[in-house]
Parts: C-alpha cells; structure tokens; sequence
C-alpha cells in the first residue's frame, strides 16, 4: 500500500439556489488540512454544510469557489469516478440487485480485477468487516448493521486514497451504533487510510476522531483534537454542541499567562482562558456539569431537581437568577439531595475556561442540505 | 443480459447510422433510379384507381410477361392527384393506370403528366382517347344506382330510377356517395349534375338537396356499394360495375339501377407521369394495358368494366352501354372544372356539419 | 493519470468537466426534442401564421364551418365523460369489489385489450354488431339504430380509450390509505357518506387527469370519425380530406392549429393534476387490505354493469375475429381464410412487415431514450430540464395529425441550418429510405413519452446515493447507468418498451400522411380497406396486428424481465398513455 493520501481544502465556496431562487450560502470560504492517514470529522448541527463539504470532496458537488487538493493535486476538477475516494452512505446505497459479493467486487471490476484474484480480495475484505460466508446473500436479507458493514466493505475494497462517511451509523439503533463505531476506528487504523467523516453526534466523533471539525453556518468553528474540543472550546457554541455547559458570563478581574480571574457567582477563581482576553471584559465561562461539584465549597445554592440516571444524579441548582447543571457521580457515597435542599457547591477551577465575551448564541440556520436535491447550480 | 441489451442497441445504432449513409450518398432529387434507366428497366411503381385486387391482378400479370419488379399503391382518384401534386419535383410513381379521365385532364393542367402516344392505342375509339396522348382509355363504366331492395322494401321506397327519385325524404340518411374531393366516381356524378342541369349552381343546388339523405361522404367511390350491400343504407350512387362485383361477392339484396334523365360515364384513363423515374417501363405498361389480353383481366377479379380495346372480350355481367341513356360527358370541360368544382362542394354541400 | 493545470484561472471557470456520457445523453435528448419535436411543430405554426391562411382560419371560426370545432370539442366533451366514467367503473369493481379472482382477471384483461389493437378494429365491429343492419341491433334486438356520427363516436370512442382512466384510477384507488376509510367509518360515517366525502374527494386528481387524457385522445382521433363519422363531421376528418383528397397543406395547418390549441390547453390543466394525483399515491402508503364493498345490491348493479361493457369489448373483438374468418361477416358466415392469406401472403405482406420492421427499431430507440431523459430529468441538475421534459412529452400532448402535417411541411425538402445541410429530403417515396426514416422518428416521438415517464417515476423511487455510490466506486456515468439504473428500473424500460411498441404499430393519425410507396403502415392498409369497404381483409389485418404486438410483448418479457407480480403491474399501472 501506498503512503496514506493528505488532503487539504483551499478556500472552498459552495453557493445553492432553491426551487424558490433563494441563494443559500451552505459552505463558506472553507480550508483545512488533513494529514494522510488521519480520521477527520466534520461535525455540526444539521445545515452546517458539513455534508456539502463532504460531498465537494466527493466529486458530488462542484465548489462554486475555491480547490481540492489531493497530495498536493488538484482534483476540483476530476468527476467523482476518477477521485479514488471510497464513500460510505448513510442509505447504505447498496446496489439491490447485486449479491453482497458483487456488492463488493463491483469497484475491483471496474478496475479490472477478475477470477481468484478479485475471489480473494473480496473474501478478504468481508472478513475484514466480519461478513464472512454472507457473500451470496441479497442485501435486503440483511440486517441494518451488516449492510453498513457491506457498504463499509464495498468502500474499502477499491483501496481508496481517501474514505468518506455521511453519517453511516444514524439509521442505526444505539447499541449497534456504538459498536460499529468501534469496529470503523479499528479498521481505519489498521488499514491507515485517511478518512472523512460527518456526523452529528458529537459522541461518535469523540470516539473515533484523530481531529473533529465543529463546523456552523458553512464555517469551521473549531478544529482540535477531542480533548481540545471539548476542554478548550473556542466558543459558547462549540462548548455548547459538544457535550454540555454552563455558561457564567462574568467581569475579568485580573488576567496573565493565559489564565484570568473572574468572581463566579461568588466564587473567586483563576481560571484558563481564551487568549486576548482583557481585563474589565464581560467573559463567558464555561463550566461543564461535571466539573461542578454538589456537596463542597463555600457558596450555597437551591437544589431546583434531582434526577437519579443510575451511575449518576442530575442536579439543577439555583444560585441567585441563574441555573447550573451539575451533575454527581459519586451519589453513592453522598446520598441525593432533594428538590429545595440547601447544598454547598464549587468549581474545580482547572476545569472551567473563559472565553472572549459577545459569544451569540447557537445560531440555527437554515437547512441547504434539505435544499439540495432540486437545487440548481449557481454560475 | 446486458451484453445482449448492447448487442440490440449497436444494431439499431448501426442501421441509423446506414440509414444516414444512404441518404448522403443519394442525392436528394433522386437521381439514383434515373440511372438505371438506360438498360432493362428492373423496376416499375404504378398509381392504380380501380379495385385492389384488380390492381393485383394487373401488376402480377405485367411482372410475368416482362420479369419486371412491379408495385402499385392504390390510391382514390382525387387522392392520387394530390399526391401527384405533393410528389410533383420527384414524383413517386411512373404510370397512373385507372380512374375516370377527367381526373387525367385535371393533372395534366398541372403538367403532371406526359404524353405518349401508345402504338397499341390506334384499336381505342377516338372518343375514348385523348389526341395528344395525355391519357388513354382503358376501360368504360357507366354511372348508376346500387339499392339494397330489403332496405328500400322497409322503407317503401321504389329502386330508384331517376336522380329526382334520391330526393324522397323517405331516403333521409339512407344514401351514400363518396367526397368528390377524393373519389373520381364521386366527381363523375357531381360532373354529371352539371349537365344534367345545364350549370354549377344548379348542381350544387341538387346536391345540397341530396345533403340530407346522406348518410356519409365515403373517400373511396366504390365503398358506398358495399355499404349498400351490407344494409347500412339503401341506395349507393356507384359505377354500375361497382355494384355487380359486391352482387358477386355475396350481396345478394343489391340491383343494379340506372337514371333515365341520362346518366355520366367514365373513361378509364392510363397516363405517362411526367419525369417519370422508370419511364421505359411506364410505357411498356401503357403499350400491355391497351392490349386484348390486358384488358381481359378485369373480368377474372370481378371488374366488369367495359374495355377500350375492341378485340377484348366483353363480359356478359358488363353494362351494355346502349340501353342506358348517357349524358354528353365532356373529359375535357370536366377536368378543367375539377379543382373549382370540389371547392365549392366541399364550401357548399359536405361543409354543412350536421349538429 | 495527469495532474490538471492548477492555475487559478482554471479554478475560476466552474463548468468543471461534467461527465462526458450526461454530455452526449444531453445532447441528444436535446437535439431529439429540437429536430423531431419542436421544429416540425414550429413548423406548421408559421405556416398557419401566413396572410393566406387568414381567411381560412376565419372560414373555420366562424358558423357554418365553425361548428366542425364545435362538434369535435362536444365530442370530446362526450367521450371523456362516459370513458371516464367507465374507467372508474371498472377500477372501483377491480379494487374494491369481492369478486372471483377470475372475473377480476376477465374484467382487467377486457380493460386492457383497447390499448393493444389497431385504432378502428372497434368501429368496424361496431358497424357490424349495431349497424342499421346489426348482427345485435337487427337481428337479436330488432331495432335500427342509426349508430354513424355522435352515437357510435361515442360508443366507439369510449370503449377505446377508457383503459387511460381504468388504469389511472385503479392504481390511484389502491394506493389510498384503507385507514382513511377507516377512519371516517369510525367517526360514524356511513359507506356512502364515505365513499362520498373521502374517497370520491381524494380521486378526483385522478378522475380529472383521466378525462383530460381521453379529451385529448379524442380530439386527435382520426380512424374512427373516418369510419362511422357520418355527417358528424370533425377536425381530424376535414383536415384528411383536406391532405388525402386535395393536398392542401395550408388548409391543413389551419385545422392543425385548431386541434393543437385545445389539445395543449388541456393538456396544461392535465399536467396540473397529474401533478397533485402523484403526491397522493406516493404518500398514501397502504397499511392494509383495500376496504371492501360490502352492500350487495349496489356491488351487484356495478359488478353487472363492468360485466356488461367487458362482454361488450368481448362481443366486439369476438367480431373482429369472426370477420377475419368468414367471406362477408353479417351475411356470409362460411368460413374461410382468403383473409388472411391476402394479409400473410398476398398485397399485405410487404405492409405487415414494414410496420413490425420500422415499429421494431423505433421500441428501442424510443424505449433508450426515454428512460435516458428520464434520467436527466430526474436526476439532472442543469437549468431547462423542465422544459426538456414537458418539450420530450409533447409526443403526446400533441395530436398526432399535427405531427403528420409538420413533417410534411417540414421535411419535405432537405433541412438545412444556415445553409449547412443537416439531413436531406425525409417525407415522401423520395425521402431517405423512402419516408421510413421520417416515420421511425414519428414513431419514437409518439412513444418516447411512455418510457419517459415510467422511467421518471421509477427513478424517483431510487435513492441517488446508490448511483453515487457506484461513481465512487470508479465507474463513469456510463458503465453507472448500464449497470446499476438500467437493472433498477427495468421494469419501467420495459414498460417503456411495450408501451413504443404497441404505440407505434397502432399508430395512424401520425403517419397516415407519410406513408409511400415503399414504406407502407398497417394501420393505413386498415384504413384503406374500411374506406373500400372490404372489411374482411380490414379484420384480419387487425387480428394479425393484435398477435403481432402479443407476440412481441412475450418476447420482450422473456429478453428483459421475468414476469413477477409487481413488474406486471408496473407495466400496466404506465401502458396507458401518459
């Protein structure tokens, strides 16, 4: 197998028109570089243009601006079938009338492979998604979870230089989800093949993501690893979409080396924050659930509702006119306060982050994805 | 599967792709059968009036004796003349055989026809050709009444004897003619009226009087015979020998009648088209047809009109033109009225659409 | 593979290399619609637009010619009403009446034989079952019933085209949610008051969009006014006398223009509904069995009544049958097969097989290219693909005479575009190869609208993503669309297939004006052999037509699809005409 392909999108533009000849902006001004080999996810709500971008990367859509480049190549100009990109749909796409095996074989035939050898790669390739013996069947007599493996299957047969997901596990029920998800990140890594993935579940992209990519409004938000998404947001809406948070907006009161301090509803706190953050500036802490904690600390607050979840209790506490979420994991040792129960709580301070004050709100944009299908091309 | 579904449309690719071929190769005043005709001539296309098996009988007949390749399409009078008009800069056909000669006259005005004088055509009788050799008879038929008396019993009517006798309200809706647009017989009785009358506006007044006992204007000038014989209505205006061929074909009810005001008659023409495509064999055709043995034919499928030719035997089933009072029938003047005439029919008579 | 240039200007120009196979497939639908539609109908409209054919429009506005128009819009009027009502008749007894599965079959295959047969075999029969003479009329009823004009257009007429609504309404009555029923008979309503205000409300899509399409299937009707029109006189007839018996284009024009109109207008408010009658059946999913008729006395009037016009379609291709067999049907019943020996071996030969040659080689072209606009329709994304369309089903908005008339006015000399010869002279004995090829394209425009459509309407079944998935793959639009759209809709090629075939081989009012010495038409000989009132030789003509296009249906089922259940009902749910 060859090096893994990189991938970089340059300033990629797609403008729509709807039946109704609105003009929808559903990707803007877009770039980002993928290291070969890597797994990328594009995230974010739905309208965020994550699928059209996924799509341009394709071959499905033509960029109204900007370029694709493949190992440094340009390939904005290739039609899909010269693209090399194996694609994973979230219909399966299977072709109905085609066995599980001809499913498969039909892009190693294309390119010419036949008897034993294409016998083998096909075998082996259905091994590789645990579909072994299933070659003969229909894909109508099988199951939501192995059609995506077959369409998986059919995807990484070709050895694409690239593999791309429009959300393959979403008509999938919870458990499947979970597992399949597992068993993507573990053939992605051993085959190596630099991946693109949408979705908008923010858990599945944490689970298989070298980087996730928190797109809105056509805009990449953020790009970080997981752990920088969801520690380091770089903004109320990334915190917001990915997992939960509260949100404290608050004066700075004193500020360096990239941490400030803010009065958290009468907690004192030197917290990490965004970098150009200035003193005298409203911020917006984020503070997630479970970095609050019920039970210790100097500041007091109304327990609002308790709900019991299992492995842990969800709070709702009142602290003046704000609500905090918080949640206990540690309910066992403690027992659950009840609603209208004074309890002491607190901040773990290395937990919370502050951002640059005028964080909007989530914008909900209208949906161009929805548009697409009787959309005409602009220009 | 799909290798088959490839094979079928390679085909029809392959024959579209023929047929584009052949057609640049051939010019498109079709050259390409003029040449042919300087050797035997292989092939020949006949425009033929009279009855279809006639016509049959008449093109297997040529084909034996001269080995020539022989098509015939068969058209109405008036039908034909158009679509000699509509073919007039490549025409489609050599020789027009059959039809009442007027029909002839009319083409020739347009310079559709050529002439040719047959040397077999010195045995026809001056009147029964034209003297320049536009056109020569063939054959003759009488115009006449074809009534189905178990209709005409049920309604109490006489077969009728006289053009006046079509007039009795009894007969509403019970007559037939064909469009003399389309048919030569047809016209033959319109032409009739007018001398009969002594004008157009008469005719076209005793026609519109007939309007109403119509029951419909048929394209072919024999069909009206045979819907006579099937009871649909009870008297047809049809060539007289129209009527003993469905007699023979089984219409038992059908007699034959003829006015005794007078009556119009047809000459049968056969006519060189002009630029003709097989000229050669166009003549060789005209020559045959004008011949005793030709003009036999007509009897073995039921055609029992009379030959031009006097040396052809006359079939006792065929009118005997001396007992049946004729009007001055004038080709020429008939001809030449033809193109105004049917206008003025089809303005003044058919044009009126029942409600 | 050579890594494309990379300026930027290259990037800026955004018509990126669009697969060159949409490109050729465009091309030629494009070009097809132009050259074979459009153009001959552009045609004949600036024809009619000359100063001479003021008076000639006027002459036919105006009373006493006026009432040609009159006549032929009543008459459309007439049998779009009863046709429709038949068709209903026979969709709700098929749907929503127990019966017998073989009755249901009787009545549904009675339904469907019109489709099938030439355009007069039923007036022939109808001359000789309820003629003056009748075998019915006379001789069993003993009445004279004078069946030329209104009264035997109508009869005629309705028996012919009601499958169009029979089809539209038995798929549409099907495709309703039973729950709807239900739901109204909880809330207390009784069938009738069902029937009434929620079955009756939700078909009337369908019962429109029937009643249009055998309007304009009237209006372009050219066989049957010919046959037993009497004085009921029509466009369609004035304008073949107008062609056959004098030639004269310009007249023919004018009365082309006077069918066109209507026929167009009729078919906008068709398109209008058709539209609205396609959202229900596709959101009505049916979740259980058709909610049966269960009121006896009005199950039995309507089963007798279905019974009675299916005897009836019987009784009139029994007819048919019998006239082919026998010397002269109605007075002289020996038996005797000079019929057909004329037909099979005798003057009709050549006819029979240059019509099963020319309609062979238009199913095809017709069956490729439907499913191929199709496919650009539905999946395109190009601005104009409404209008290619709406331009490709022209083929049926349009009446055929006009077709005929536009090829005669426009192709009767070469074509050229600015003085570059595009094809030479195509109507006419002289025509590249002897007019066949102008009746092959007339065929295909006839046709290509069936495949069209039923391609359409399958395509739209098909999520996109599995024709994405194989260009993904590696494969080009080509090898995309041969080898995973075309098995998908086979069924809808198919039907496509059956629909050119049976379309094109009981074509008439279209190619009437073309035929020549060298090409001749079925359906002409038919024509020829009523007008000379021979109809032995018309029946038999007719029956053989009938085998024929059987025939071909079994072997287009056998090279193309096996015969399961739901691709026979695909294929009769879009026989009918669009």
């Amino acid at each position: 197998m060859t090096a893994p392909a990189s991938l970089a999108l340059e300033r990629l533009t797609k403008r729509f028109r709807t039946p109704e000849s609105r003009e929808v902006l559903a990707v803007d001004d877009l770039s980002l570089e993928i290291a070969g080999g890597s797994f990328v996810t594009l995230l974010g709500p739905s309208g965020c243009g994550k699928t059209t971008t996924l799509r341009m990367i394709a071959g499905f859509e033509n960029p109204t601006s900007g370029r694709i480049l493949l190992d440094g190549t340009d390939v904005s100009r290739r039609t899909p079938d010269k693209r090399e990109m194996g694609m994973v749909f979230q219909s399966y796409a299977l072709f109905p009338h085609l066995s599980v095996f001809e499913n498969v074989a039909y892009g190693l035939r294309l390119r010419g492979r036949s008897g034993k050898d294409l016998r083998a790669a096909v075998e082996r390739t259905l091994e590789l998604v645990n579909l072994t013996g299933l070659g003969q069947r229909r894909p109508a007599e099988l199951s939501g979870g192995q059609q995506q493996r077959v369409a998986l299957a059919r995807a990484m047969a070709i050895e694409p230089r690239v593999l791309l997901f429009d959300e393959p596990l979403s008509n999938l029920d919870a458990k499947l989800r979970v597992s399949l998800r597992a068993e993507i990140r573990r053939i992605q890594q051993q085959l190596g093949i630099t991946s693109v993935y949408v979705t908008h579940d923010q858990a599945e992209a944490m689970a298989l993501s070298d980087l996730v990519v928190v797109m809105s409004a056509g805009r990449v938000e953020q790009a970080g690893t997981p752990d920088e998404i969801y520690r380091r947001p770089s903004s109320r809406f990334v915190a917001d979409f990915i997992g939960r948070a509260n949100f404290i907006d608050t004066p700075v009161l004193a500020q360096a080396d990239g941490a400030a301090e803010v009065d958290l509803l009468g907690q004192r706190l030197r917290v990490p924050a965004a970098p150009g953050l200035r003193v005298g500036e409203t911020a917006t802490v984020v503070v997630r659930p479970e970095s609050l904690r019920v039970g210790t600390g100097e500041v007091r607050a109304t327990v609002r509702s308790s709900t019991f979840l299992g492995p842990l209790v969800e709070y709702e506490l009142e602290v003046g006119d704000a609500v905090l979420v918080a949640v206990d994991p540690e309910w066992m040792g403690r027992g659950i306060h009840a609603s209208g129960a004074e309890v002491a709580w607190s901040v773990r301070p290395d937990q919370a982050y502050a951002l640059p004050p005028g964080q909007p709100a989530v914008p909900l944009p209208v949906d161009p994805d929805a548009a697409e299908p009787a959309a005409d091309e602009l220009g | 599967m799909s290798r088959r579904r490839a094979a079928v449309s390679i085909l029809a690719v392959a024959m579209l792709l023929a047929a584009c071929s052949t057609g640049t190769s051939n010019s498109p005043d079709a050259s390409s059968s003029g040449s042919e005709v300087a050797a035997t001539p292989e092939s020949l296309t006949v425009l033929c009036t009279p009855q279809e098996d006639w016509c049959q009988a008449m093109v297997a007949a040529f084909q034996e004796k001269t080995g020539i390749d022989t098509s015939y399409v068969r058209l109405s009078s008036g039908e034909a003349f158009a679509r000699l008009q509509a073919g007039a800069d490549a025409p489609e056909f050599s020789v027009w055989w059959g039809g009442p000669a007027d029909g002839f006259v009319a083409a020739n005005a347009e310079g559709l026809l050529e002439p040719y004088v047959s040397p077999n055509a010195e045995v026809v009788a001056a009147e029964q050709k034209d003297a320049d050799g536009v056109w020569t008879g063939v054959y003759v038929g009488a115009l006449g009444f074809c009534s189905n008396t178990t209709v005409l019993d049920e309604l109490n009517v006489d077969v009728p004897t006289s053009w006046d006798d079509l007039l009795d309200p009894a007969l509403e809706g019970q007559v037939a003619i064909a469009h003399p647009a389309s048919s030569g017989t047809a016209y033959t009785a319109l032409y009739t009226q007018v001398l009969r009358l002594g004008g157009e506006d008469e005719a076209i007044a005793y026609m519109q009087e007939l309007h109403p006992n119509i029951l419909q204007y048929t394209s072919s000038g024999a069909a009206p015979a045979e819907m006579a014989g099937r009871g649909e209505i009870g008297v047809s205006v049809v060539f007289s020998h129209d009527c003993v061929r469905n007699i023979d074909a089984g219409f038992s009810d059908l007699e034959v009648s003829f006015p005794e005001e007078g009556t119009g008659y047809e000459i049968g023409g056969v006519a060189l088209i002009a630029n003709a495509p097989e000229p050669e064999a166009a003549r060789m055709w005209i020559d045959w047809s004008l011949t005793a043995e030709a003009q036999e034919i007509g009897a073995t499928t039921a055609s029992f009109q009379l030959p031009t030719n006097p040396d052809a035997a006359v079939s006792e089933r065929s009118v005997n033109l001396d007992e049946v009072n004729l009007v001055d029938y004038d080709f020429q003047a008939a001809g030449e009225a033809r193109a105004d005439l049917t206008a003025r029919f089809e303005d003044e008579v058919a044009a009126k659409p029942a409600e | 593979m050579t890594a494309p240039s990379t300026a930027p200007a290259a990037a800026r120009g955004r018509r990126r290399a669009i697969d060159p196979t949409i490109a050729i497939a465009l091309a030629v639908g494009v070009a097809f619609v132009l050259v074979a539609i459009v153009w001959p109908v552009a045609t004949m409209v600036a024809t009619s637009l000359s100063a001479d054919a003021l008076p000639i429009f006027a002459r036919y506005l105006t009373p006493p010619q006026g009432q040609i128009l009159i006549n032929t819009v009543i008459l459309g009027l007439i049998v779009a009403t009863v046709g429709t009502l038949i068709g209903f008749l026979f969709a709700y007894v098929q749907v929503r009446v127990p019966l017998p599965r073989w009755l249901k079959r009787f009545m549904h295959v009675t339904a469907l034989v019109p489709i099938v047969s030439p355009p007069f075999a039923l007036a022939l029969a109808a001359i000789i079952l309820f003629g003056r003479s009748g075998l019915i009329t006379r001789d069993v009823l003993g009445i004279q019933f004078d069946l030329y004009g209104l009264p035997g257009l109508t009869l005629v007429m309705s028996l012919s085209f009601f499958p169009v609504a029979y089809i539209t309404l038995s798929g549409l009555l099907r495709a309703l949610d039973p729950a709807l029923d239900e739901a109204a008979t909880n809330l207390g309503a009784s069938r009738w008051r069902t029937f009434r205000t929620v079955t009756l409300p939700l078909l009337l899509p369908g019962l429109a969009s029937g009643f249009l399409l055998i309007f304009v299937e009237t209006l372009a009707d050219l066989g049957n006014p010919i046959a037993l029109g009497g004085n009921y006189e029509v466009l369609t007839r004035r304008l073949y006398f107008a062609i056959i018996g004098q030639y004269d284009l310009l007249a023919g024009a004018v009365l082309g223009i006077l069918l066109l109109v209507p026929s167009l207008i009729v078919y906008f408010v068709h398109r209008h509904y058709a539209e609205r009658a396609s959202v229900i059946s596709v959101t009505g999913k049916p979740s259980g069995r058709p909610a049966e008729l269960t009121h006896r006395p009005t199950a039995f009037v309507l089963t007798a009544a279905t019974l009675l016009v299916s005897l009836l379609v019987l009784a009139m291709y029994g007819t048919i049958l019998l006239g082919a067999v026998t010397k002269l049907v109605g007075v002289d019943h020996t038996l005797t097969f000079k019929n057909f020996e004329f037909v099979l071996f005798g003057y009709g030969l050549d006819a029979v097989s240059d019509t099963v040659i020319l309609s062979a080689i238009a199913t095809p072209l017709a069956g490729l290219l439907g499913v191929v606009i199709a496919f650009l329709v539905v999946r395109g994304r190009f601005r104009g693909r409404g209008a290619l369309d709406f331009g490709a089903m022209l083929g049926v908005a349009v009446p055929g005479t006009v077709f005929g008339i536009g090829y005669l006015l426009a192709f009767n000399t070469p074509t050229e575009i600015g003085g570059l010869a595009l094809f030479p002279k195509l109507t006419g004995n002289a025509g590249l190869l002897g007019g066949a090829v102008a009746i092959v394209l007339v065929f295909i425009v006839r046709s290509t609208p069936g495949g069209l459509r039923s391609g359409a309407a399958a395509l739209q079944q098909i999520d996109p993503t599995i024709e994405e998935a194989s260009v993904s793959l590696g494969a080009d639009q080509a090898t995309t669309f041969r080898r995973v759209v075309l098995p998908l809709i086979r069924p809808a090629f198919l039907t496509g297939l059956i629909y050119s075939f049976a379309r094109s081989m009981t074509a008439i009012s279209a190619v009437i004006f073309l035929t020549t010495p060298s090409t001749r038409i079925m359906t002409q000989q038919i024509l020829n052999e009523t007008n000379a009132a021979r109809f032995g030789n018309a029946f038999a003509y007719c029956v053989i037509l009938i085998v024929i296009v059987c025939v071909a249906i079994g072997i287009l089922y056998a090279l193309i699809g096996s015969s399961t259940r739901t691709e026979r009902s695909a294929v009769s749910a879009a026989v009918g005409p669009v």
